[in-house]
């Protein structure tokens, strides 16, 4: 006969023989999704990855997982404009995580106390790739097959690596020593051979690389100048934007015009802008077609928002949705030009073209007249791949259509920022080791990102950003760099601001609230990475631990 | 040794001494004393045990509750609107068959507020299920304290000790603390034959169906009962280390030829002894000390009084319309005995009143009446309350002292 124990205690293992996951119509399990930040790097960073560890103070672990996407931290947490921040879910709670000022602080904390790049030397007779070009595109696709076991030669037609980064991005937002430490501690690592000064065509042959290598990839970027008129004028004295930069860069000085207007919206006008502020230029104004970025704008300048309002700080003038209609010159020099405003609108077939509004039309007096309206393609020495068009044309991986050759960065035509160069440059690589039957162990994410929608922001605690300092416009002058970066403090609290969209951050919500105690806690990680494992025999399916878990790691799937 | 302590850091310095793993409390007015000293205790390092600091009486119950169920010597005091937060804690406490001692410094329960003794809160809990024994005095405070601890482990049952708010708790008295030894000698470890274990999962306090609810209180009921051997074995054992005993069940002191009888519970035991020993005009009467007042000395309380004629219960709780708590026991208990003796019952000291020496006048008067009073306030002043809101018949005539 059964009978009551005493207080009611139940014979041990009692609950136990209630096998409840019987009862489940669905299961809970554990999705690792790409994050949005994940998703949105053209890199294929993983922030959050290193943010994670970051908040845990272990800087070097976390610099370490970011290279092993991007080995040029310390130049794109300055440059890129971070879409990773854009798309950022926090920025729907409260404010996106500084993500760029975190990977500025990671790339530069690796130049000060000289983190060793995590790459074993490859083996003597490994494969030995060439790379034209130690631009982003090139530096990247070259940290990428030594980290695959190949040896790489990387050819520089400049004395220097870095490409724009150390030709032409200005030292008040990218300073020359920061390019020069980060790229030449890159091509020092052993199996990466730097030789500087040999230019494709001139100093090197194309066909004799790809005889004498096991494949080429090639960015060389896009410095020429691109022909610029107003019907067919130009001015006899005009000077190319991106010219201009690189000669402010190497000379430490340019023509300084008492007026001068920049045509163009992208980065490099931006750039000049403030060089010709920096060089003594009474008026600077930026005359562009696009509007100024906001929300809601359909036509925004390309340049970055921050970029552009350090600018107008500095007293450049933006005059936004104006096309440059007219030049006045006496003899062969601009003495002004005449804009009018201009307007995307629909045509008769919806589609947007710019339109100018007649009678808007006025007169700017200015002594120089720059354009800066984007660079093309130097063909010379690859003509043959070009086969006459303005870029190389890839593929997703990288690759030509000319076996053995691949492409990325700024001579594709697509590539944009310095950021998409070096995911450019990693695809390639990836392409390159899996053409020689080698693994490739780089894994890129094409999955969805996890929406806000799927989060649950109960859990989370309104948090400001930080920020690093800036310089007052005031003290603003020649190269000093204008935007400070994080102490270790700051990095570390701004890394706790991350949600961990997608992944366990091991918050114990599913192991405390699970109503049947089937959700066990591992003391290592268990083997999908998180801390938990379900325990089937005993969950009911009721849902609640998808429910609570904050980062939408948890999802409910119909029973199989 | 001797010495001048108050009762509530000698009930302190009492729980101490009987090496408690886990002391949860939330301090109210007139226990607050007791909990402070054993904090002090434990920040002194006099005391190693886990001492929380609960935001209710509800949690310091609860607290205990685990504590005790994971295998912890666990110990809580409380009085008043605490006990009553309390309550459904106390009914699982016991209910589950946790052993764990709480002292409950008795006092009134509003409304109205009053923060001075009587034994209304202790008797709100009185059908929880716990073992209650009351004190006469601080020494047996002290000396209850300790054998409560061994009584709860023997019976697996929660013992709640009464100690009288302010009369005893606030009062300075010569105690004689056991030695440690002695208090080792007597109390063995706790060891809970039931405690919680991580690697072996059970269920408590699952739902019992109408099919086992009965046996479940009946087994309750049953183990309060059987403790009465072990309550009058813990105080043998105890009188044999030290001396000392509280009397077991209950504690009868008086001629053996004595007529009348009182009985009462706590520290007005002390008082009714002096006012007659000071009037020897009025007949010695036999008065009766109920110590444990669950499980109820029925048996006990017939033989204590056998001889009597008149017997008087001085009740220090109110059950608003019905005929005494403790009169209606006793008299159940007497009733259909040989030669009963006949039981009349009265409230008195209600919310801190006093009771002067007086008062045993009083009950010798009540038992001399011819009229029987079933029920009554002793010491009730009717001239105090506008006339729509006195009832002579449930006054003690006379009442005004």
């Amino acid at each position: 006969m059964k009978q009551y124990p005493r207080g009611g205690i139940a014979e041990p293992g009692a609950s136990l023989d209630y096998h409840t996951g019987s009862w489940r119509l669905q299961r809970p399990v554990h999705v690792h999704q790409a994050a949005p930040c994940h998703h949105a790097c053209p890199a294929g960073e993983d922030a959050q990855a290193y943010l994670a560890l970051v908040e845990q103070g272990r800087m070097q672990a976390a610099w370490e997982s970011l290279v092993t996407a991007n080995p040029l931290p310390a130049i794109t947490g300055r440059v890129c404009p971070h879409p990773c921040e854009s798309a950022c879910n926090r920025g729907q709670y409260d404010e996106a995580v500084s993500i760029h000022g975190i990977e500025r602080f990671l790339g530069d904390e690796a130049i000060r106390q000289g983190w060793a790049y995590p790459v074993a030397p490859p083996p003597a007779d490994a494969p030995v790739v060439a790379v034209v070009g130690a631009g982003p595109a090139g530096l990247s696709c070259a940290w990428h097959l030594l980290r695959a076991g190949l040896r790489v030669d990387v050819f520089e037609a400049e004395s220097e690596p870095g490409g724009i980064c150390a030709t032409a991005i200005p030292g008040y937002r990218l300073p020359p020593d920061t390019v020069a430490l980060e790229c030449g501690r890159l091509m020092a690592l052993d199996g990466i051979e730097f030789r500087p000064g040999q230019r494709l065509g001139r100093d090197i042959q194309l066909h004799e690389l790809r005889q004498q290598y096991a494949a080429v990839f090639l960015g060389v970027g896009a410095q020429q100048a691109r022909p610029w008129s107003i019907d067919g004028v130009t001015p006899g004295d005009l000077h190319d934007g991106l010219a201009l930069l690189q000669e402010w860069k190497r000379v430490g000085q340019i023509p300084v015009p008492e007026r001068v207007a920049v045509v163009g919206g992208g980065n490099t006008a931006v750039d000049l802008c403030r060089v010709f502020k920096r060089a003594g230029a009474k008026r600077v104004m930026l005359v562009t077609h696009s509007g100024m970025p906001g929300p809601g704008v359909p036509d925004p300048m390309r340049a970055l928002p921050r970029e552009l309002a350090q600018a107008q700080e500095e007293g450049v003038e933006v005059l936004t949705h104006r096309g440059v209609r007219r030049l006045v010159l006496r003899g062969e020099k601009a003495v002004g030009i005449e804009t009018v405003h201009m307007k995307k609108l629909p045509d008769a077939e919806g589609r947007l073209r710019r339109v100018a509004f007649e009678g808007t039309e006025s007169l700017l007096h200015v002594d120089m007249i720059v354009p800066a309206t984007g660079q093309d393609v130097d063909g010379r020495g690859f003509e043959e791949l070009l086969k006459g068009s303005a870029a190389l044309a890839i593929a997703a991986d990288g690759a030509i259509g000319t076996p053995g050759v691949y492409a990325g960065g700024d001579v594709t035509g697509n590539a944009g920022t310095v950021t998409a160069a070096v995911g450019q440059g990693r695809r390639a690589a990836a392409a390159i080791v899996r053409s020689l039957q080698r693994e490739a162990g780089i894994d890129w994410t094409d999955a969805a990102p996890v929406a806000f929608a799927a989060l649950n922001t109960e859990y989370y605690e309104p948090m400001r950003r930080h920020h690093g300092a800036v310089l007052p416009p005031a003290e603003r002058e020649g190269e000093l760099e204008v935007e400070q970066g994080f102490d270790p403090a700051a990095a570390q609290a701004e890394a706790g601001r991350c949600l961990s969209c997608g992944n366990c951050m091991a918050c114990d919500n599913c192991y405390t609230l699970c109503p049947d105690t089937a959700v066990l806690k591992t003391r290592d990680l268990a083997e999908d990475g998180s801390h938990y494992v379900f325990d089937y025999e005993y969950c009911k399916g009721c849902g609640l631990c998808a429910n609570e878990c904050p980062t939408g790691y948890i999802q409910m799937v119909v029973e199989p | 040794m001797r010495q001048a302590l108050e009762g509530s850091q000698a009930i302190a310095r009492a729980v101490a001494l009987c090496r408690p793993d886990v002391v949860s409390a939330y301090p109210i007015t007139p226990q607050t004393h007791i909990v402070e000293n054993i904090a002090k205790l434990v920040a002194d390092g006099e005391l190693k045990c886990e001492y929380v600091s609960v935001e209710s009486e509800h949690s310091a119950a609860s607290v205990a509750l685990g504590a005790a169920a994971a295998g912890a010597r666990a110990y809580t005091a409380s009085a008043s609107q605490g006990i009553l937060l309390m309550c459904e804690v106390l009914y699982d406490i016991a209910g589950l068959r946790i052993p764990m001692v709480l002292t409950c410094a008795n006092r009134a329960v509003s409304a109205p507020l009053s923060i001075w003794n009587d034994h209304q809160d202790s008797m709100a809990v009185r059908d929880a299920g716990w073992i209650q024994i009351h004190c006469a005095d601080n020494q047996e405070a002290v000396d209850t304290t300790i054998q409560a601890f061994r009584i709860a482990q023997d019976t697996d049952l929660p013992v709640m000790v009464c100690v009288d708010g302010f009369t005893l708790t606030h009062t300075l008295e010569p105690i004689e603390l056991p030695t440690q030894q002695q208090v080792d000698d007597f109390l063995p470890p706790f060891v809970f034959a039931r405690a919680l274990d991580p690697r072996k999962p059970l269920s408590i306090g699952t739902m019992a169906t109408p099919d086992w609810f009965t046996e479940a209180r009946h087994s309750h009921h049953g183990a309060v009962l059987a403790a009465a051997e072990v309550i009058a074995a813990a105080d043998a054992d105890w009188q044999r280390i030290t001396g000392r005993c509280g009397g077991g069940l209950l504690a009868v002191d008086g001629p053996d030829d004595a007529r009348i009888g009182v009985v009462c519970m706590g520290s007005i035991t002390g008082t009714l002894q002096d006012a007659r020993a000071a009037s020897p005009e009025l007949p010695a009467a036999r008065i009766i000390r109920l110590r444990s007042y669950r499980p109820f000395p029925a048996q006990a309380l017939r033989e204590a009084c056998a001889g009597l004629d008149q017997v008087v219960v001085l009740e220090r709780a109110l059950a608003p319309g019905g005929v005494g708590i403790v009169g209606a026991e006793v008299r159940a208990a007497l009733y259909g005995t040989p030669d009963a003796p006949r039981v009349q019952s009265v409230a008195a000291g209600l919310g801190g009143r006093d009771m002067p020496l007086t008062t045993y006048a009083r009950l010798i008067a009540l038992a001399q009446a011819e009229a029987t009073t079933d029920f009554a306030i002793l010491d009730v002043e009717l001239d105090k309350l506008p006339e729509a809101d006195r009832y002579a018949a449930a006054a003690m005539a006379g009442g005004q002292a």
